[in-house]
């Protein structure tokens, strides 16, 4: 058995020519705590590890409007991060949740994205926070939507030569509330049975101005809970609306069983978390309201 | 022994010191010149013929020094638990995932795996009996041809069940089952071997029994057991788990068919899909009672998957058999165990032994009851409780038991029972708040009738520095620490002192297990018979040289006292003088769990004597929407007889409710057509620091009246038997409903919430 | 497969090794730096044995390819006692009976070492956290949590008495 061959490229530049001249066959390799696991359980067996760690993009950095997070930011290191705690908090409350210590302390932001679970804990909030990611190739930079990312489980639109570098996310206008919940089988190290993040933006008449609801594990990508957010887009948050909207999201998985839970549990979870999730934000707004 | 600074002290254990600064070597850590991996080829299969198996090509890779199929093992080609039906390597047909078909050994892993790859079968898939109630039917094809499926059936009856259902004012009826429980000890399975200068097969062993690790090695290999030694090294946890044999004799076979000594540990996927597991059971229980709530019978059928071989089923069930009628006072019992044979997961020892089974249903039962009849859950324990000298139904009389009723006052008083429903019952609209509780009594030892005796050698040097040679394997659970400190106590020296040379069958004689809650015990015995000795000599070359009368003598951290003071004298002086007039310095004791005749007509077979007793009460939060269940609370209150040390008491008690709050909700081997599809410890959720609330602990000290050092009890099993039950009884508490399945996962409780 | 050299602070001391892209920090501290105190329990950073200091932060090193840690500072459970003298954290956790079995201990001890580094205050909540990712089979976590106050405290104090 062969190993994979390595090397740590002192820049992007290098890294981006190596994807290049390499493709599929060459892995990007950052905290590696999902790649070693898929490379011990022959699940992938790459010719080639790229690891970034010489290159920079381990930063987090205040853009004119919004945060750019390098791709290769722990989740120790957003967790760490004010900005984030303070204005990102359903990213914040993701990284929380996320395995144990250890795991958080090498995995990374762009690992998670990459690696393209269905279950993976960041992926709805930075959908909820209409995240854009920056792809870079030895010829060109784009930078995309994360909303059209996955296209289906451990499957993404990035091209074989290419390697995440950024995720960008918006300032988000006030008043906005966000939340993440995870429903898993313990309070650490668990894989999510649903998880899921929710962002409300209201207008000056307190009316809904822009829904996101972003479910995880219940379909083959984390998916936008889109008819539910548009019955609440233009409204005003009411407990009949945010129950009708939590049984419309539950009607929008395609959830299946497996080994953590049953495809009707999930569908039933779905509907409880969504509900809860939007009461929280409810009562957060009003909070937020009341003071301000 | 009252003012000891060395017994009922939070001493250290002997080993601390290696294990928090990594120099204790565990089998992986092992590393012998020229030592090769070992690794194993099993079934991909749940139940195949082979029709073909060729290692031709395996053989031929450079850097594999040994192939090993059943043709090359010389000797017997079993496991010999219980009943040699179990393969080391399969001869014409898998029975089960974990079945081993050949065995490799090669210069490193990757060579390894790579022999492993080139190993040719071909299997014809066969289809598999894995539901056991349909393998229990007449005409069911038989997974091991010629053997029946039902491989035990036994009924056990005291007083008359039927005329006392009759008589009943109320009955309650259920049907239980309890899944497959994987041990999950942090160390997995390993063992390493290698052939000596004197042609010595000596097996270091990740085990509980070594000095039957050496019998059955011996037997695989056709060699006599003295030219055979087993070790242990430091042991990462078994709880049951490694009492049958693993792969320490496949090691054996390897490095004697390689020349080369040889490792072979098992990876932890592996190691979920091939040990034991505890036995899955399905048990129908009917309970009787009077309308005040007094026990009148209790009629049982259980069933349980016992996977394709013997191993430890038929113990397992006579254990379930001889506690499921609790620690109460019934005559009338009925109990039917039957064992079947399937290709599930083989099963076997598992902390607790068919009691954690047992007292889920009883204990259900109990509060079925009591809710049937209005009456309130610590009452109606109270009222059918057993006390010292109560008869059981297993004809057994209890020789201590006021500790039955005491733990339940104890627990009641701890968690603050009367004054529960003060508490906010429904601190949010989705979320309700409930009480429930356990008691139980478990066993020490084997049982009446079987050979159950430990041997001890202890010597003592001229410089009062002892050495205590015993067999009994340490996986942690601290018997080497009790056998230190009792030793040390006895002959009045420091616990440092005494040097606690680990099961070696060459050095130290046999123990037998460490299970069943036995070693310190029987072990504990033979310490201080043999200490006792020792501590004769001392005591009279210290009466000889200061003419003082032995009453007025004492031996204490190392020095001679005389009417409590400090005599010039020290142990090591007298120790000196001993072995210069040739006083017994050197004692061997052999003691055994003692049984007495005068125990009219005892009818339950096996049955043991001397019973620990405890309670648990938990305190639930169920979210009605999720089916979450949240241990707000758990008290434990265990009798432990006399506490040797209190680090190793609470330790087994904390660890033992972990274990069981694991089994009550979230723990099972999901099995599907004899393949098991959470073999990780990722998808077999075992709880964690964040899971856990902070147990409130209470332990009792009652002496046990004989037989036992000190009064001390057996401690190990009994923390993970009342856990589940007590958080059932719980949740039924708070939900209104009843569960009658482990786990209780959060599926099953939003499912019976929504019942 | 070609071999990489690989340059690493193991325990304050360089370490030059040479291994394969594939292998794990765990094996080449276990098999080539013969540093065996560290554990494998699942290979898959599940149970968290395997944890080691990497340049101040606990990781599992089964989930660290070994050319990663190229010119890492890395502490095992080898470099916690200095002269054999044991550091308030390790006596505290023999005293308080904060494991049964010790196999899971080495990977304990360092994510609590790696919580001491930055807070000798750590409340309950915190501690537990920290050993989030720790699982012990044998007698769960109490143990841990009061071997690590106490640890704390003592700590605390000789921090004081070098100030004053």
């Amino acid at each position: 058995m062969n190993g994979p061959e390595y090397i740590a490229p002192a820049n992007l530049g290098d890294a981006l020519r190596i994807k290049h001249e390499r493709g599929a066959q060459a892995r990007v390799i950052a905290g590696g705590t999902d790649l070693i696991l898929r490379m011990r359980d022959k699940v992938l067996a790459p010719d080639l590890l790229i690891d970034l760690k010489n290159v920079s993009l381990d930063t987090i950095s205040d853009s004119d409007n919004g945060i750019r997070l390098g791709a290769c930011v722990t989740l120790s290191q957003i967790l760490s991060e004010p900005v984030i705690t303070g204005s990102y908090p359903a990213l914040a409350g993701a990284c929380r949740e996320f395995a144990g210590p250890p795991i958080r302390n090498r995995g990374t932001l762009g690992g998670n994205l990459v690696n393209a679970s269905p279950a993976a804990d960041l992926v709805p909030p930075l959908l909820a926070y209409d995240a854009n990611l920056v792809l870079a190739s030895s010829s060109a930079v784009r930078e995309l939507p994360l909303t059209g990312f996955f296209t289906g489980p451990g499957q993404t639109v990035m091209a074989p030569d290419e390697i995440l570098t950024e995720v960008r996310l918006p300032s988000m206008p006030a008043p906005t509330a966000s939340v993440f919940i995870k429903l898993g089988q313990r309070r650490s190290m668990a894989i999510s049975i649903v998880n899921l993040a929710i962002r409300l933006t209201l207008d000056d008449a307190s009316r809904v101005s822009a829904a996101r609801i972003v479910l995880g594990a219940v379909a083959p990508t984390p998916i936008r809970a889109g008819a539910s957010e548009a019955l609440l887009t233009g409204q005003e948050l009411s407990g009949e609306l945010i129950a009708l909207a939590a049984k419309k999201a539950s009607r929008e998985t395609s959830a299946i069983t497996d080994v953590r839970a049953s495809k009707e549990y999930r569908e039933k979870m779905t509907r409880v978390l969504v509900r809860r999730a939007l009461e929280s934000i409810r009562d957060e707004l009003q909070r937020s309201e009341s003071s301000g | 022994m009252n003012d000891s600074n060395i017994v009922g002290q939070w001493t250290s254990a002997p080993g601390a010191h290696d294990i928090v600064t990594g120099k204790a070597r565990y089998c992986p850590d092992l590393r012998l010149p020229g030592m090769l991996i070992g690794k194993l080829l099993y079934s991909p299969h749940a139940r195949a013929r082979i029709r073909h198996l060729d290692v031709s090509k395996a053989r031929a890779i450079p850097g594999v020094f040994a192939v090993m199929t059943h043709e090359d093992i010389a000797g017997e080609n079993s496991y010999l638990y219980a009943a040699p039906d179990q393969p080391l390597l399969a001869v014409d047909e898998v029975r089960f995932q974990g079945d081993a078909v050949a065995a490799v050994a090669a210069v490193d892993e990757q060579t390894a795996d790579a022999a492993l790859n080139a190993i040719e079968v071909e299997y014809e898939a066969l289809e598999g009996l894995f539901d056991p109630l349909q393998a229990m039917q007449a005409g069911a094809e038989q997974v091991m041809s010629g053997e029946e499926n039902v491989m035990m059936s036994r009924t056990y009856r005291s007083g008359d069940v039927e005329a006392a259902l009759a008589a009943a004012d109320v009955i309650v009826e259920n049907t239980y089952t309890t899944p497959w429980a994987e041990h999950a000890f942090l160390e997995t399975e390993g063992g390493v071997a290698m052939v000596d200068d004197e042609g010595v097969v000596t097996v270091w062993s990740s085990c509980q029994a070594p000095h039957r690790d050496r019998m059955q090695i011996a037997r695989a290999l056709a060699v006599p057991e003295s030219m055979v030694r087993v070790i242990t090294p430091y042991i990462g946890g078994a709880f049951g788990g490694k009492d049958e044999a693993h792969v320490q004799i496949h090691a054996a076979l390897l490095a004697c068919a390689a020349g080369r000594p040889v490792s072979l540990v098992r990876g932890r996927r592996e190691s979920i899909l091939t040990h034991v597991k505890r036995h899955p059971f399905i048990v129908e229980c009917t309970t009787a009672a009077s309308s005040d709530g007094r026990l009148l019978a209790v009629k049982v059928r259980a069933i349980a998957d016992a996977g394709p071989y013997t191993n430890a089923t038929h113990e397992v069930l006579n254990k379930f058999g001889e506690f499921i009628g609790g620690p109460y006072q019934v005559q009338n019992l009925e109990v039917e165990q039957i064992g079947v044979r399937t290709n599930n997961p083989i099963t076997g020892a598992f902390r607790g032994f068919g009691a954690p089974q047992a007292a889920f249903v009883y204990e259900s039962q109990m509060d079925d009851l009591a809710r049937k009849l209005d009456i309130d859950p610590l009452q109606i324990r109270l009222l059918n409780g057993v006390d010292t000298g109560t008869r059981m139904y297993t004809g057994v009389v209890v020789r201590e038991g006021s500790t039955m009723k005491e733990s339940l006052r104890k627990a009641a008083e701890m968690i603050g029972w009367e004054k529960r429903n003060q508490s906010e019952r429904r601190p949010a609209s989705h979320l309700r708040r409930g009480w429930g509780m356990a008691t139980i009594l478990k066993g020490s030892g084997l049982g009446r009738g079987l050979a159950d005796h430990a041997g001890v050698v202890l010597e003592m040097h001229r410089d009062g520095s002892v050495a205590l040679r015993s067999g009994a394997a340490d996986m942690g659970q601290g018997i080497v620490t009790v056998m230190a400190q009792l030793a040390a106590e006895k002959l009045g020296v420091d616990i440092s002192s005494v040097r606690v040379v680990r099961a070696d069958t060459a050095r130290t004689p046999d123990a037998g297990a460490s299970c069943a809650s036995r070693q310190v015990i029987v072990s504990g015995n033979a310490v201080l018979e043999a200490a006792e000795t020792i501590r004769e000599s001392l005591m009279t070359i210290a009466a000889g040289k200061t003419k003082i009368s032995k009453d007025r003598l004492e031996l204490k951290g190392g020095k001679l006292l005389v009417d409590g003071e400090p005599h010039a004298l020290s142990v090591a002086d007298l120790a000196l003088r001993a072995i210069a007039w040739g006083y017994p310095m050197h004692a061997e004791s052999r003691c055994h769990f003692e049984y007495p005749d005068d125990v009219p007509e005892v009818t339950y077979k096996y049955s043991q004597e001397i019973f620990q007793f405890c309670t648990h009460i938990a305190q639930v939060l169920v979210d009605c929407e999720t089916g979450q269940v949240t241990v707000e609370r758990l008290v434990a209150v265990h009798d432990a007889g006399k506490m040797i040390n209190p680090g190793g008491v609470y330790g087994q008690i904390e660890g033992g409710c972990a274990q069981g709050i694991g089994y009550a909700l979230t723990e099972e081997l999901v099995v599907q057509d004899g393949h098991t599809q959470n073999a990780s410890l990722e998808n077999y959720v075992i709880p964690m620091a964040l899971d856990l609330p902070e147990l409130e602990m209470g332990v009792l000290e009652v002496p046990e009246p004989s037989g036992t050092p000190l009064g001390a009890k057996g401690i190990a099993e009994s923390p993970i038997i009342p856990t589940a039950p007590a958080i059932r009884n719980a949740i039924l508490d708070a939900i209104g409903k009843p569960l009658y399945q482990l786990p209780m996962n959060a599926e099953r409780v939003l499912a019976a919430v929504e019942s | 497969m070609a071999e990489i050299d690989i340059r690493m602070t193991v325990n304050g001391s360089v370490q030059q090794l040479k291994a394969g892209a594939g292998r794990t920090l765990l094996s080449v501290l276990r098999e080539e730096a013969g540093l065996t105190g560290t554990k494998d329990g699942c290979s898959s950073g599940d149970c968290g044995a395997c944890v080691v200091i990497l340049d101040g932060q606990p990781v599992n090193s089964c989930m660290v390819l070994a050319p990663q840690a190229e010119g890492s500072q890395i502490t095992t459970v080898e470099g916690l006692a200095v002269d054999d003298e044991l550091q308030p954290l390790q006596r505290a956790f023999a005293e308080t009976w904060a494991f049964q079995c010790g196999f899971c201990t080495q990977g304990m001890l360092m994510s609590c070492h790696a919580l001491l580094m930055s807070n000798l205050n750590p409340t309950r909540e915190e501690i537990l956290t920290a050993i989030s990712g720790n699982l012990c089979r044998c007698t769960a976590y109490q143990g841990v949590v009061k071997a690590v106050e106490q640890a704390a405290a003592e700590m605390r104090s000789q921090d004081q008495n070098r100030h004053e």
